[in-house]
């Protein structure tokens, strides 16, 4: 926290005293062997999903032709709860009709346009004995055509509910914008984590989006992970801002409406636990997104959980409640 | 064994020498005297034995020698030696002054045979300083810094552009020790160290030991910065000060009783806020917001008797930064800075047994609070001694001089403290972490001459370190909860760790006015500091050797070629080294600020090992109108930690294959003179993402390996130029009509400087920035450099009265 704010006085410092200047530079990297990237997860009460990757060099310029390619297709991938084995299918946006793709959509809360544009692939399964139970353990192996092979382990931990959450303006801010706060009651057992998720499900009045719903999916705001290191066995309440898509270009995701919730919002919180291997990634994953390369932190390599490749393999337990924006 | 041995035969030769008959002994002080203060490092020749000493910290030199009559020359750089003649029948004491050159407005010549300690003493890698020719070098923003005039030299690197900074032959940031008086300064930064704690107006004397350091010194591995405070003006009140860009300082000193007691007091402030503050509207939000620092020097000499005195010196220095913003209801304050007094006393025993005994306290602490409505935070750490050593020199006879002495510390950390609340509701945030130990150390050392040509300087220090209670260790999983916990009671041990460190240095001296030196150091570091990043913080917290962390050795070997040229107006030296250095700490990968709460700091160490070698080149233009140095270093330094970079070798942050300095110093005429500095440095190490991946529709990085990348080299040209007023002022007299000058009371002088002349874009740090969407295939990605000052001319105005 401290060292966090330090290091927004010295870029402030830097920039206001100093006139410090910036030039674009070329970097040669030496070259490196590209690896296998999971994106995994598993919910209490969903399918397994999973994405593969490759990754690739940091500069290298990303075109049609680099996204067709970066998909890892015709791969196997099994995931088992112990005694039930289930193979995924593999999903390619492609080779879909359009009302598959809907549906696709809607399950991975990834717009149309874009699956369609990445040639998005998605491992997964409609058998309902592979649904994600709480209090499980779920491998997941991976062997790939080229003969490669990941695997990880990860558990869907017992869901924790939320005392209450409620909307709360701010004062002195523009009149209807607020944040949503929650009261949590954490267990006595130390290494709780958590992860926090929230949809508007009410619609735009106006504007470009009018008539569609404010969010298409679940988001996941920056410190969306968090831990009970420093609350273990309390109640207490905490405030979370609003979280956009990556790339939004909607308005009120890049105008003052950004981060706050507005009244007249109806809001579905989706609260869930977390495995501690899963927090570790996810909370480092997030520092390393919004530090952007800072020369006052240390480099550091992500945790995973994946043997044999780089990425998450995560179980949810979820909790669910809606929340009605009133002034 | 060979070590004992070497002992045994050290003192051996000491007591046959000492019990001669028929010898006496001169000894006294050596003083300015214009000021009265004490001459470190001037030196007393016989010339019909060509034999001398030079005197020690407190001015005080001692030689015995066999009854007769000499003549004597008391010599010091940059003033007019004097010549006595004696006949020795009894002890002596003679204390002298001598009168500084430039107040004779007249060249400097100085002949004196013992100019050349270059190439006849044993030091090696030891540089001192002189602080007149230091503030005519440019400055910095026209702050006149010690710590980055000791970057010009050989061995020594920059930590980065404008920063104070360094690194010593491959030595960390915490492995230099830094005194004020005798006093640890832990922190020697103000404002993420742009500028140093050392205001120059109040410093008398720097040294610099990088390498083979002598065994009076420890606990650090890589080098001792030894700056003294100025005593005050014996004679009469002076005033002087300075108003420059970003800060103003002025010092006032003098006699409390004439030639007896002085004192002198020196203060430095910023005053942006200041400035800053009718600017800012009433109205604002940020009203109230703003940063500052200052620093407060004071000391207090008496000479109690011709045998006894008593030095109490202090430092005080603060950083402040506030913030506020009412439409938020946030309010944050954070202090941090540096606190040390020291109370000496000198003792003479006889003319060859000299005492120097010393009461140390120093603190240097962070504090962050913050406050946005209800919810309240409070942080700080720190670090608090209390040290208490004597050091006795004792001159038997003019073949040996031998130091030995004995120091203890006791050491409070404060890792960190942590308290935090909202409302009524308190948050375990893991209150204050506090460690204790207490530190001694014992030394013997003697400088002797075995031969005419061969010199040794032979010592052995014993070190010791005691981790004691309270103490909470917390035995944490890898899922960082905390499996069970120990306590250790007050003033229990909770480890102990010793030390034997030998130090050896050589000196072989050639016909030519030339010599070879070798060095030996083996050294123990008992305290420790890490950083989480590259830049040094505020909130870098020190913590002991522990029942984890095991202390740091360092040992180095070194062997050097020294040579004086042209009456000693040149002196040259190539040195090289290797060093080799044991249970380095890290943090771990990945290692975030929280997770010290119900944890110890130490937990979240790595250790390993790092090795440095090197090859440094000097030549200094001793004095004359035109006097300057170039130094060269070529070095490479590697280090290897278990969990970093997958346990392999990696170069070091501050690993710089070259290094070169040159400095200049041209006084045109008495009036004028000219300052400039040109600095090339092999650009920094550096991690940088070698490879990226697509997660939750975000992009994540997998860095290359550690520090594998360079950043652009480092170069920048400064300039100086100073104008100094005129010393006399010039009348007829009414009279004779004769032109007569008399000395002006009140002098002032003009510093203009100008830092990165050719306003050369150095690289400070890379970062990268995104272009495009990848949904869309036009996503690129781009380097940036960030560099941070441009040409900076700055003016400052010094005066004196």
């Amino acid at each position: 926290m401290e060292k966090t704010f330090l290091k927004y006085l010295l870029y402030s410092f830097l920039g206001i005293v100093f006139l410090s200047c910036q030039k674009e530079i070329t970097v040669d990297l030496p070259y490196s062997e590209t690896q296998i990237a999971v994106e995994g997860r598993i919910e209490q009460g969903l399918p397994p999903m999973v994405v593969l990757t490759r990754t690739m060099g940091y500069f290298d310029p990303i075109d049609a032709n680099s996204l067709k390619n970066m998909f890892v297709k015709g791969a196997t991938v099994t995931v088992s709860d112990g005694t039930y084995t289930a193979t995924l299918t593999e999903f390619c946006a492609a080779s879909l009709t359009p009302q598959e793709l809907e549906l696709f959509a809607q399950f991975t809360g990834i717009p149309e346009d874009q699956l369609q544009s990445l040639d998005y692939c998605i491992y997964t399964s409609t058998d309902p004995n592979i649904f994600g139970q709480p209090n499980t353990y779920y491998t997941l192996s991976i062997t790939t055509a080229d003969g490669e092979n990941l695997s990880s382990v990860t558990k869907i931990p017992q869901p924790v509910s939320l005392d209450d959450t409620w909307f709360k303006r701010i004062e002195g801010a523009a009149d209807t914008l607020g944040f949503v706060w929650a009261r949590l009651t954490d267990p006595d057992t130390l290494g709780n984590a958590y992860r926090w998720y929230a949809m508007r499900i009410n619609t735009y009045k106006f504007g470009p989006d009018a008539d569609q719903q404010k969010d298409a999916t679940f988001i996941a705001p920056r410190g969306s992970a968090f831990d009970d290191k420093f609350f273990n066995g309390t109640s207490f309440d905490f405030s979370v801002v609003r979280g956009r898509i990556p790339n939004s270009s909607k308005p009120d995701d890049n105008n003052s409406e950004r981060g706050f919730y507005k009244v007249g919002d109806t809001v579905v919180v989706k609260f869930t636990s977390i495995d501690y291997n899963v927090y570790k990634f996810l909370f480092q994953a997030e520092t390393q997104l919004g530090n952007n390369g800072s020369p006052f932190e240390s480099p550091s390599t992500l945790p995973t959980n994946i043997e044999g490749g780089v990425g998450i393999w995560a179980g949810y337990a979820v909790y669910l409640d809606t929340i009605y924006c009133n002034p | 064994m060979r070590k004992i041995l070497l002992l045994f035969f050290l003192c051996s030769t000491l007591y046959t020498e000492a019990f001669t008959q028929g010898k006496y002994t001169l000894s006294g002080y050596i003083k300015d005297a214009e000021t009265g203060e004490v001459l470190i490092g001037a030196t007393v020749l016989i010339r019909e034995l060509s034999k001398g000493v030079s005197t020690n910290t407190y001015g005080f030199y001692s030689i015995t020698v066999p009854e007769g009559e000499y003549n004597i020359r008391f010599s010091y750089i940059g003033y007019k030696e004097v010549d006595k003649n004696i006949a020795l029948t009894q002890d002596t004491r003679m204390n002298i002054e001598l009168g500084s050159t430039s107040q004779l407005m007249e060249e400097i010549v100085i002949t004196g045979e013992k100019e050349d300690k270059n190439t006849t003493g044993t030091q090696m890698g030891t540089i001192e300083l002189d602080m007149e020719k230091i503030k005519k070098l440019p400055a910095f923003m026209g702050e006149v810094d010690i710590l980055k005039t000791i970057q010009f030299l050989p061995g020594v690197q920059s930590a980065g552009e404008g920063n104070t900074g360094f690194y010593v032959r491959g030595g960390g940031p915490d492995q230099n020790l830094i005194l004020l008086d005798e006093a640890t300064v832990y922190n020697a930064s103000h404002l993420f160290g742009f500028f140093s704690v050392f205001n120059a107006d109040a410093i008398k004397s720097v040294e610099l030991i990088k390498g083979g350091m002598p065994a009076n010194y420890g606990g650090r591995l890589a080098s001792v910065i030894d700056i003294g405070m100025k005593e005050g003006n014996y004679k009469e009140y002076k005033v002087d000060g300075g108003i420059g860009l970003i800060a103003s300082r002025l010092t006032v000193q003098g006699p409390i009783k004439k030639d007896t007691s002085s004192f002198i007091i020196s203060g430095r402030r910023t005053y942006i806020d200041v400035l800053a503050e009718p600017l800012i509207k009433p109205t604002s939000a940020f009203k109230g917001s703003g940063y500052y620092f200052y620093d407060l020097n004071a000391k207090v000499n008496w000479r109690l008797s011709d045998k006894d005195r008593l030095f109490v010196s202090g430092y005080f220095g603060r950083d402040v930064f506030s913030f506020k913003n009412k439409d938020l209801g946030f309010n944050m304050r954070i202090p941090w800075g540096n606190a040390t007094g020291s109370a000496r006393w000198n003792h003479l025993f006889n003319d060859k047994l000299f005492v120097n005994t010393t009461a140390i306290f120093s603190d240097y602490d962070f504090a962050f609070e913050a406050i946005q409505d209800e919810f309240e935070m409070i942080l700080s750490s720190g670090i608090r001694d209390w040290n208490l050593k004597s050091d006795f020199t004792w001159f038997p006879n003019p073949r040996h001089n031998v130091k030995f002495g004995v120091n203890y510390i006791f050491h409070r950390f404060t890792p960190s403290s942590v308290s935090a609340k909202q409302g009524e509701t308190v948050f375990d945030v893991g209150g204050i972490q506090r460690m204790y130990a207490n530190e001694g150390a014992l030394y013997i050392m003697d400088d002797f001459d075995l031969t005419d040509k061969l010199k040794l300087n032979a010592g052995l220090r014993y070190s010791a370190f005691q981790h004691i209670g309270p103490f909470t260790r917390y035995y944490v999983n890898n899922r960082n909860q905390t499996d069970s916990t120990k306590m250790y009671e007050k003033a229990k041990t909770v480890k102990f760790w010793q030390g034997l460190e030998p130090r050896l240095a050589m000196r072989y001296l050639f016909k030519d006015n030339s010599s070879i030196k070798a060095g030996f150091t083996h050294n123990y570091q008992y305290i420790h500091m890490a950083s989480v990043s590259g830049v040094s913080l505020p909130t870098d917290v020190w913590f002991p050797s522990s029942d984890v962390v095991k202390p740091q050795i360092g040992t180095q070997y070194s062997l050097g070629y020294f040579r004086n040229f042209k009456e000693n107006l040149y002196e040259a030296s190539v040195e090289v080294y290797y060093k080799d250095l044991k249970n380095l700490i890290e943090y771990k990968e990945g290692v975030s600020p929280g997770d010290d709460i119900d944890n110890n700091v130490d937990n979240q160490l790595t250790f390993g090992d790092g090795y440095s070698y090197g090859a440094e080149f000097f030549i200094k233009r001793r004095y004359g109108k035109l006097n300057g140095w170039i130094g060269y270093t070529w070095s490479k330094t590697m280090r290897k930690f278990e969990e970093i970079n997958a346990g392999n070798w990696f170069p070091a942050k501050y690993d710089r294959r070259h290094d070169l300095s040159v400095i200049v110093q041209y006084d045109l005429t008495a009036r004028w003179s000219f300052g400039a500095a040109f600095v090339y440095a092999t650009g920094n190490a550096a991690t940088l993402p070698q490879q990226r991946y697509f997660w939750e529709g975000e992009i994540l990085v997998i860095y290359g390996e550690r520090n594998s990348f360079r950043l652009p080299a480092y170069h920048r040209a400064d300039v100086s130029i100073t104008l100094h007023g005129k010393t006399h002022k010039e009348y007829k007299d009414a009279e004779t009509g004769e032109v007569k000058r008399q000395p002006k009371r009140f002098i002032s002088d003009w510093n203009f400087s100008a830092y990165n002349v050719y306003n050369r874009a150095n690289p400070y740090f890379i970062y990268f920035g995104n272009e495009g969407n990848f949904n869309e295939g036009n996503f690129k990605v781009s380097a940036f450099q960030v560099s941070l000052f441009p040409i900076l001319p700055s003016v400052t105005w010094n005066f004196s009265f």
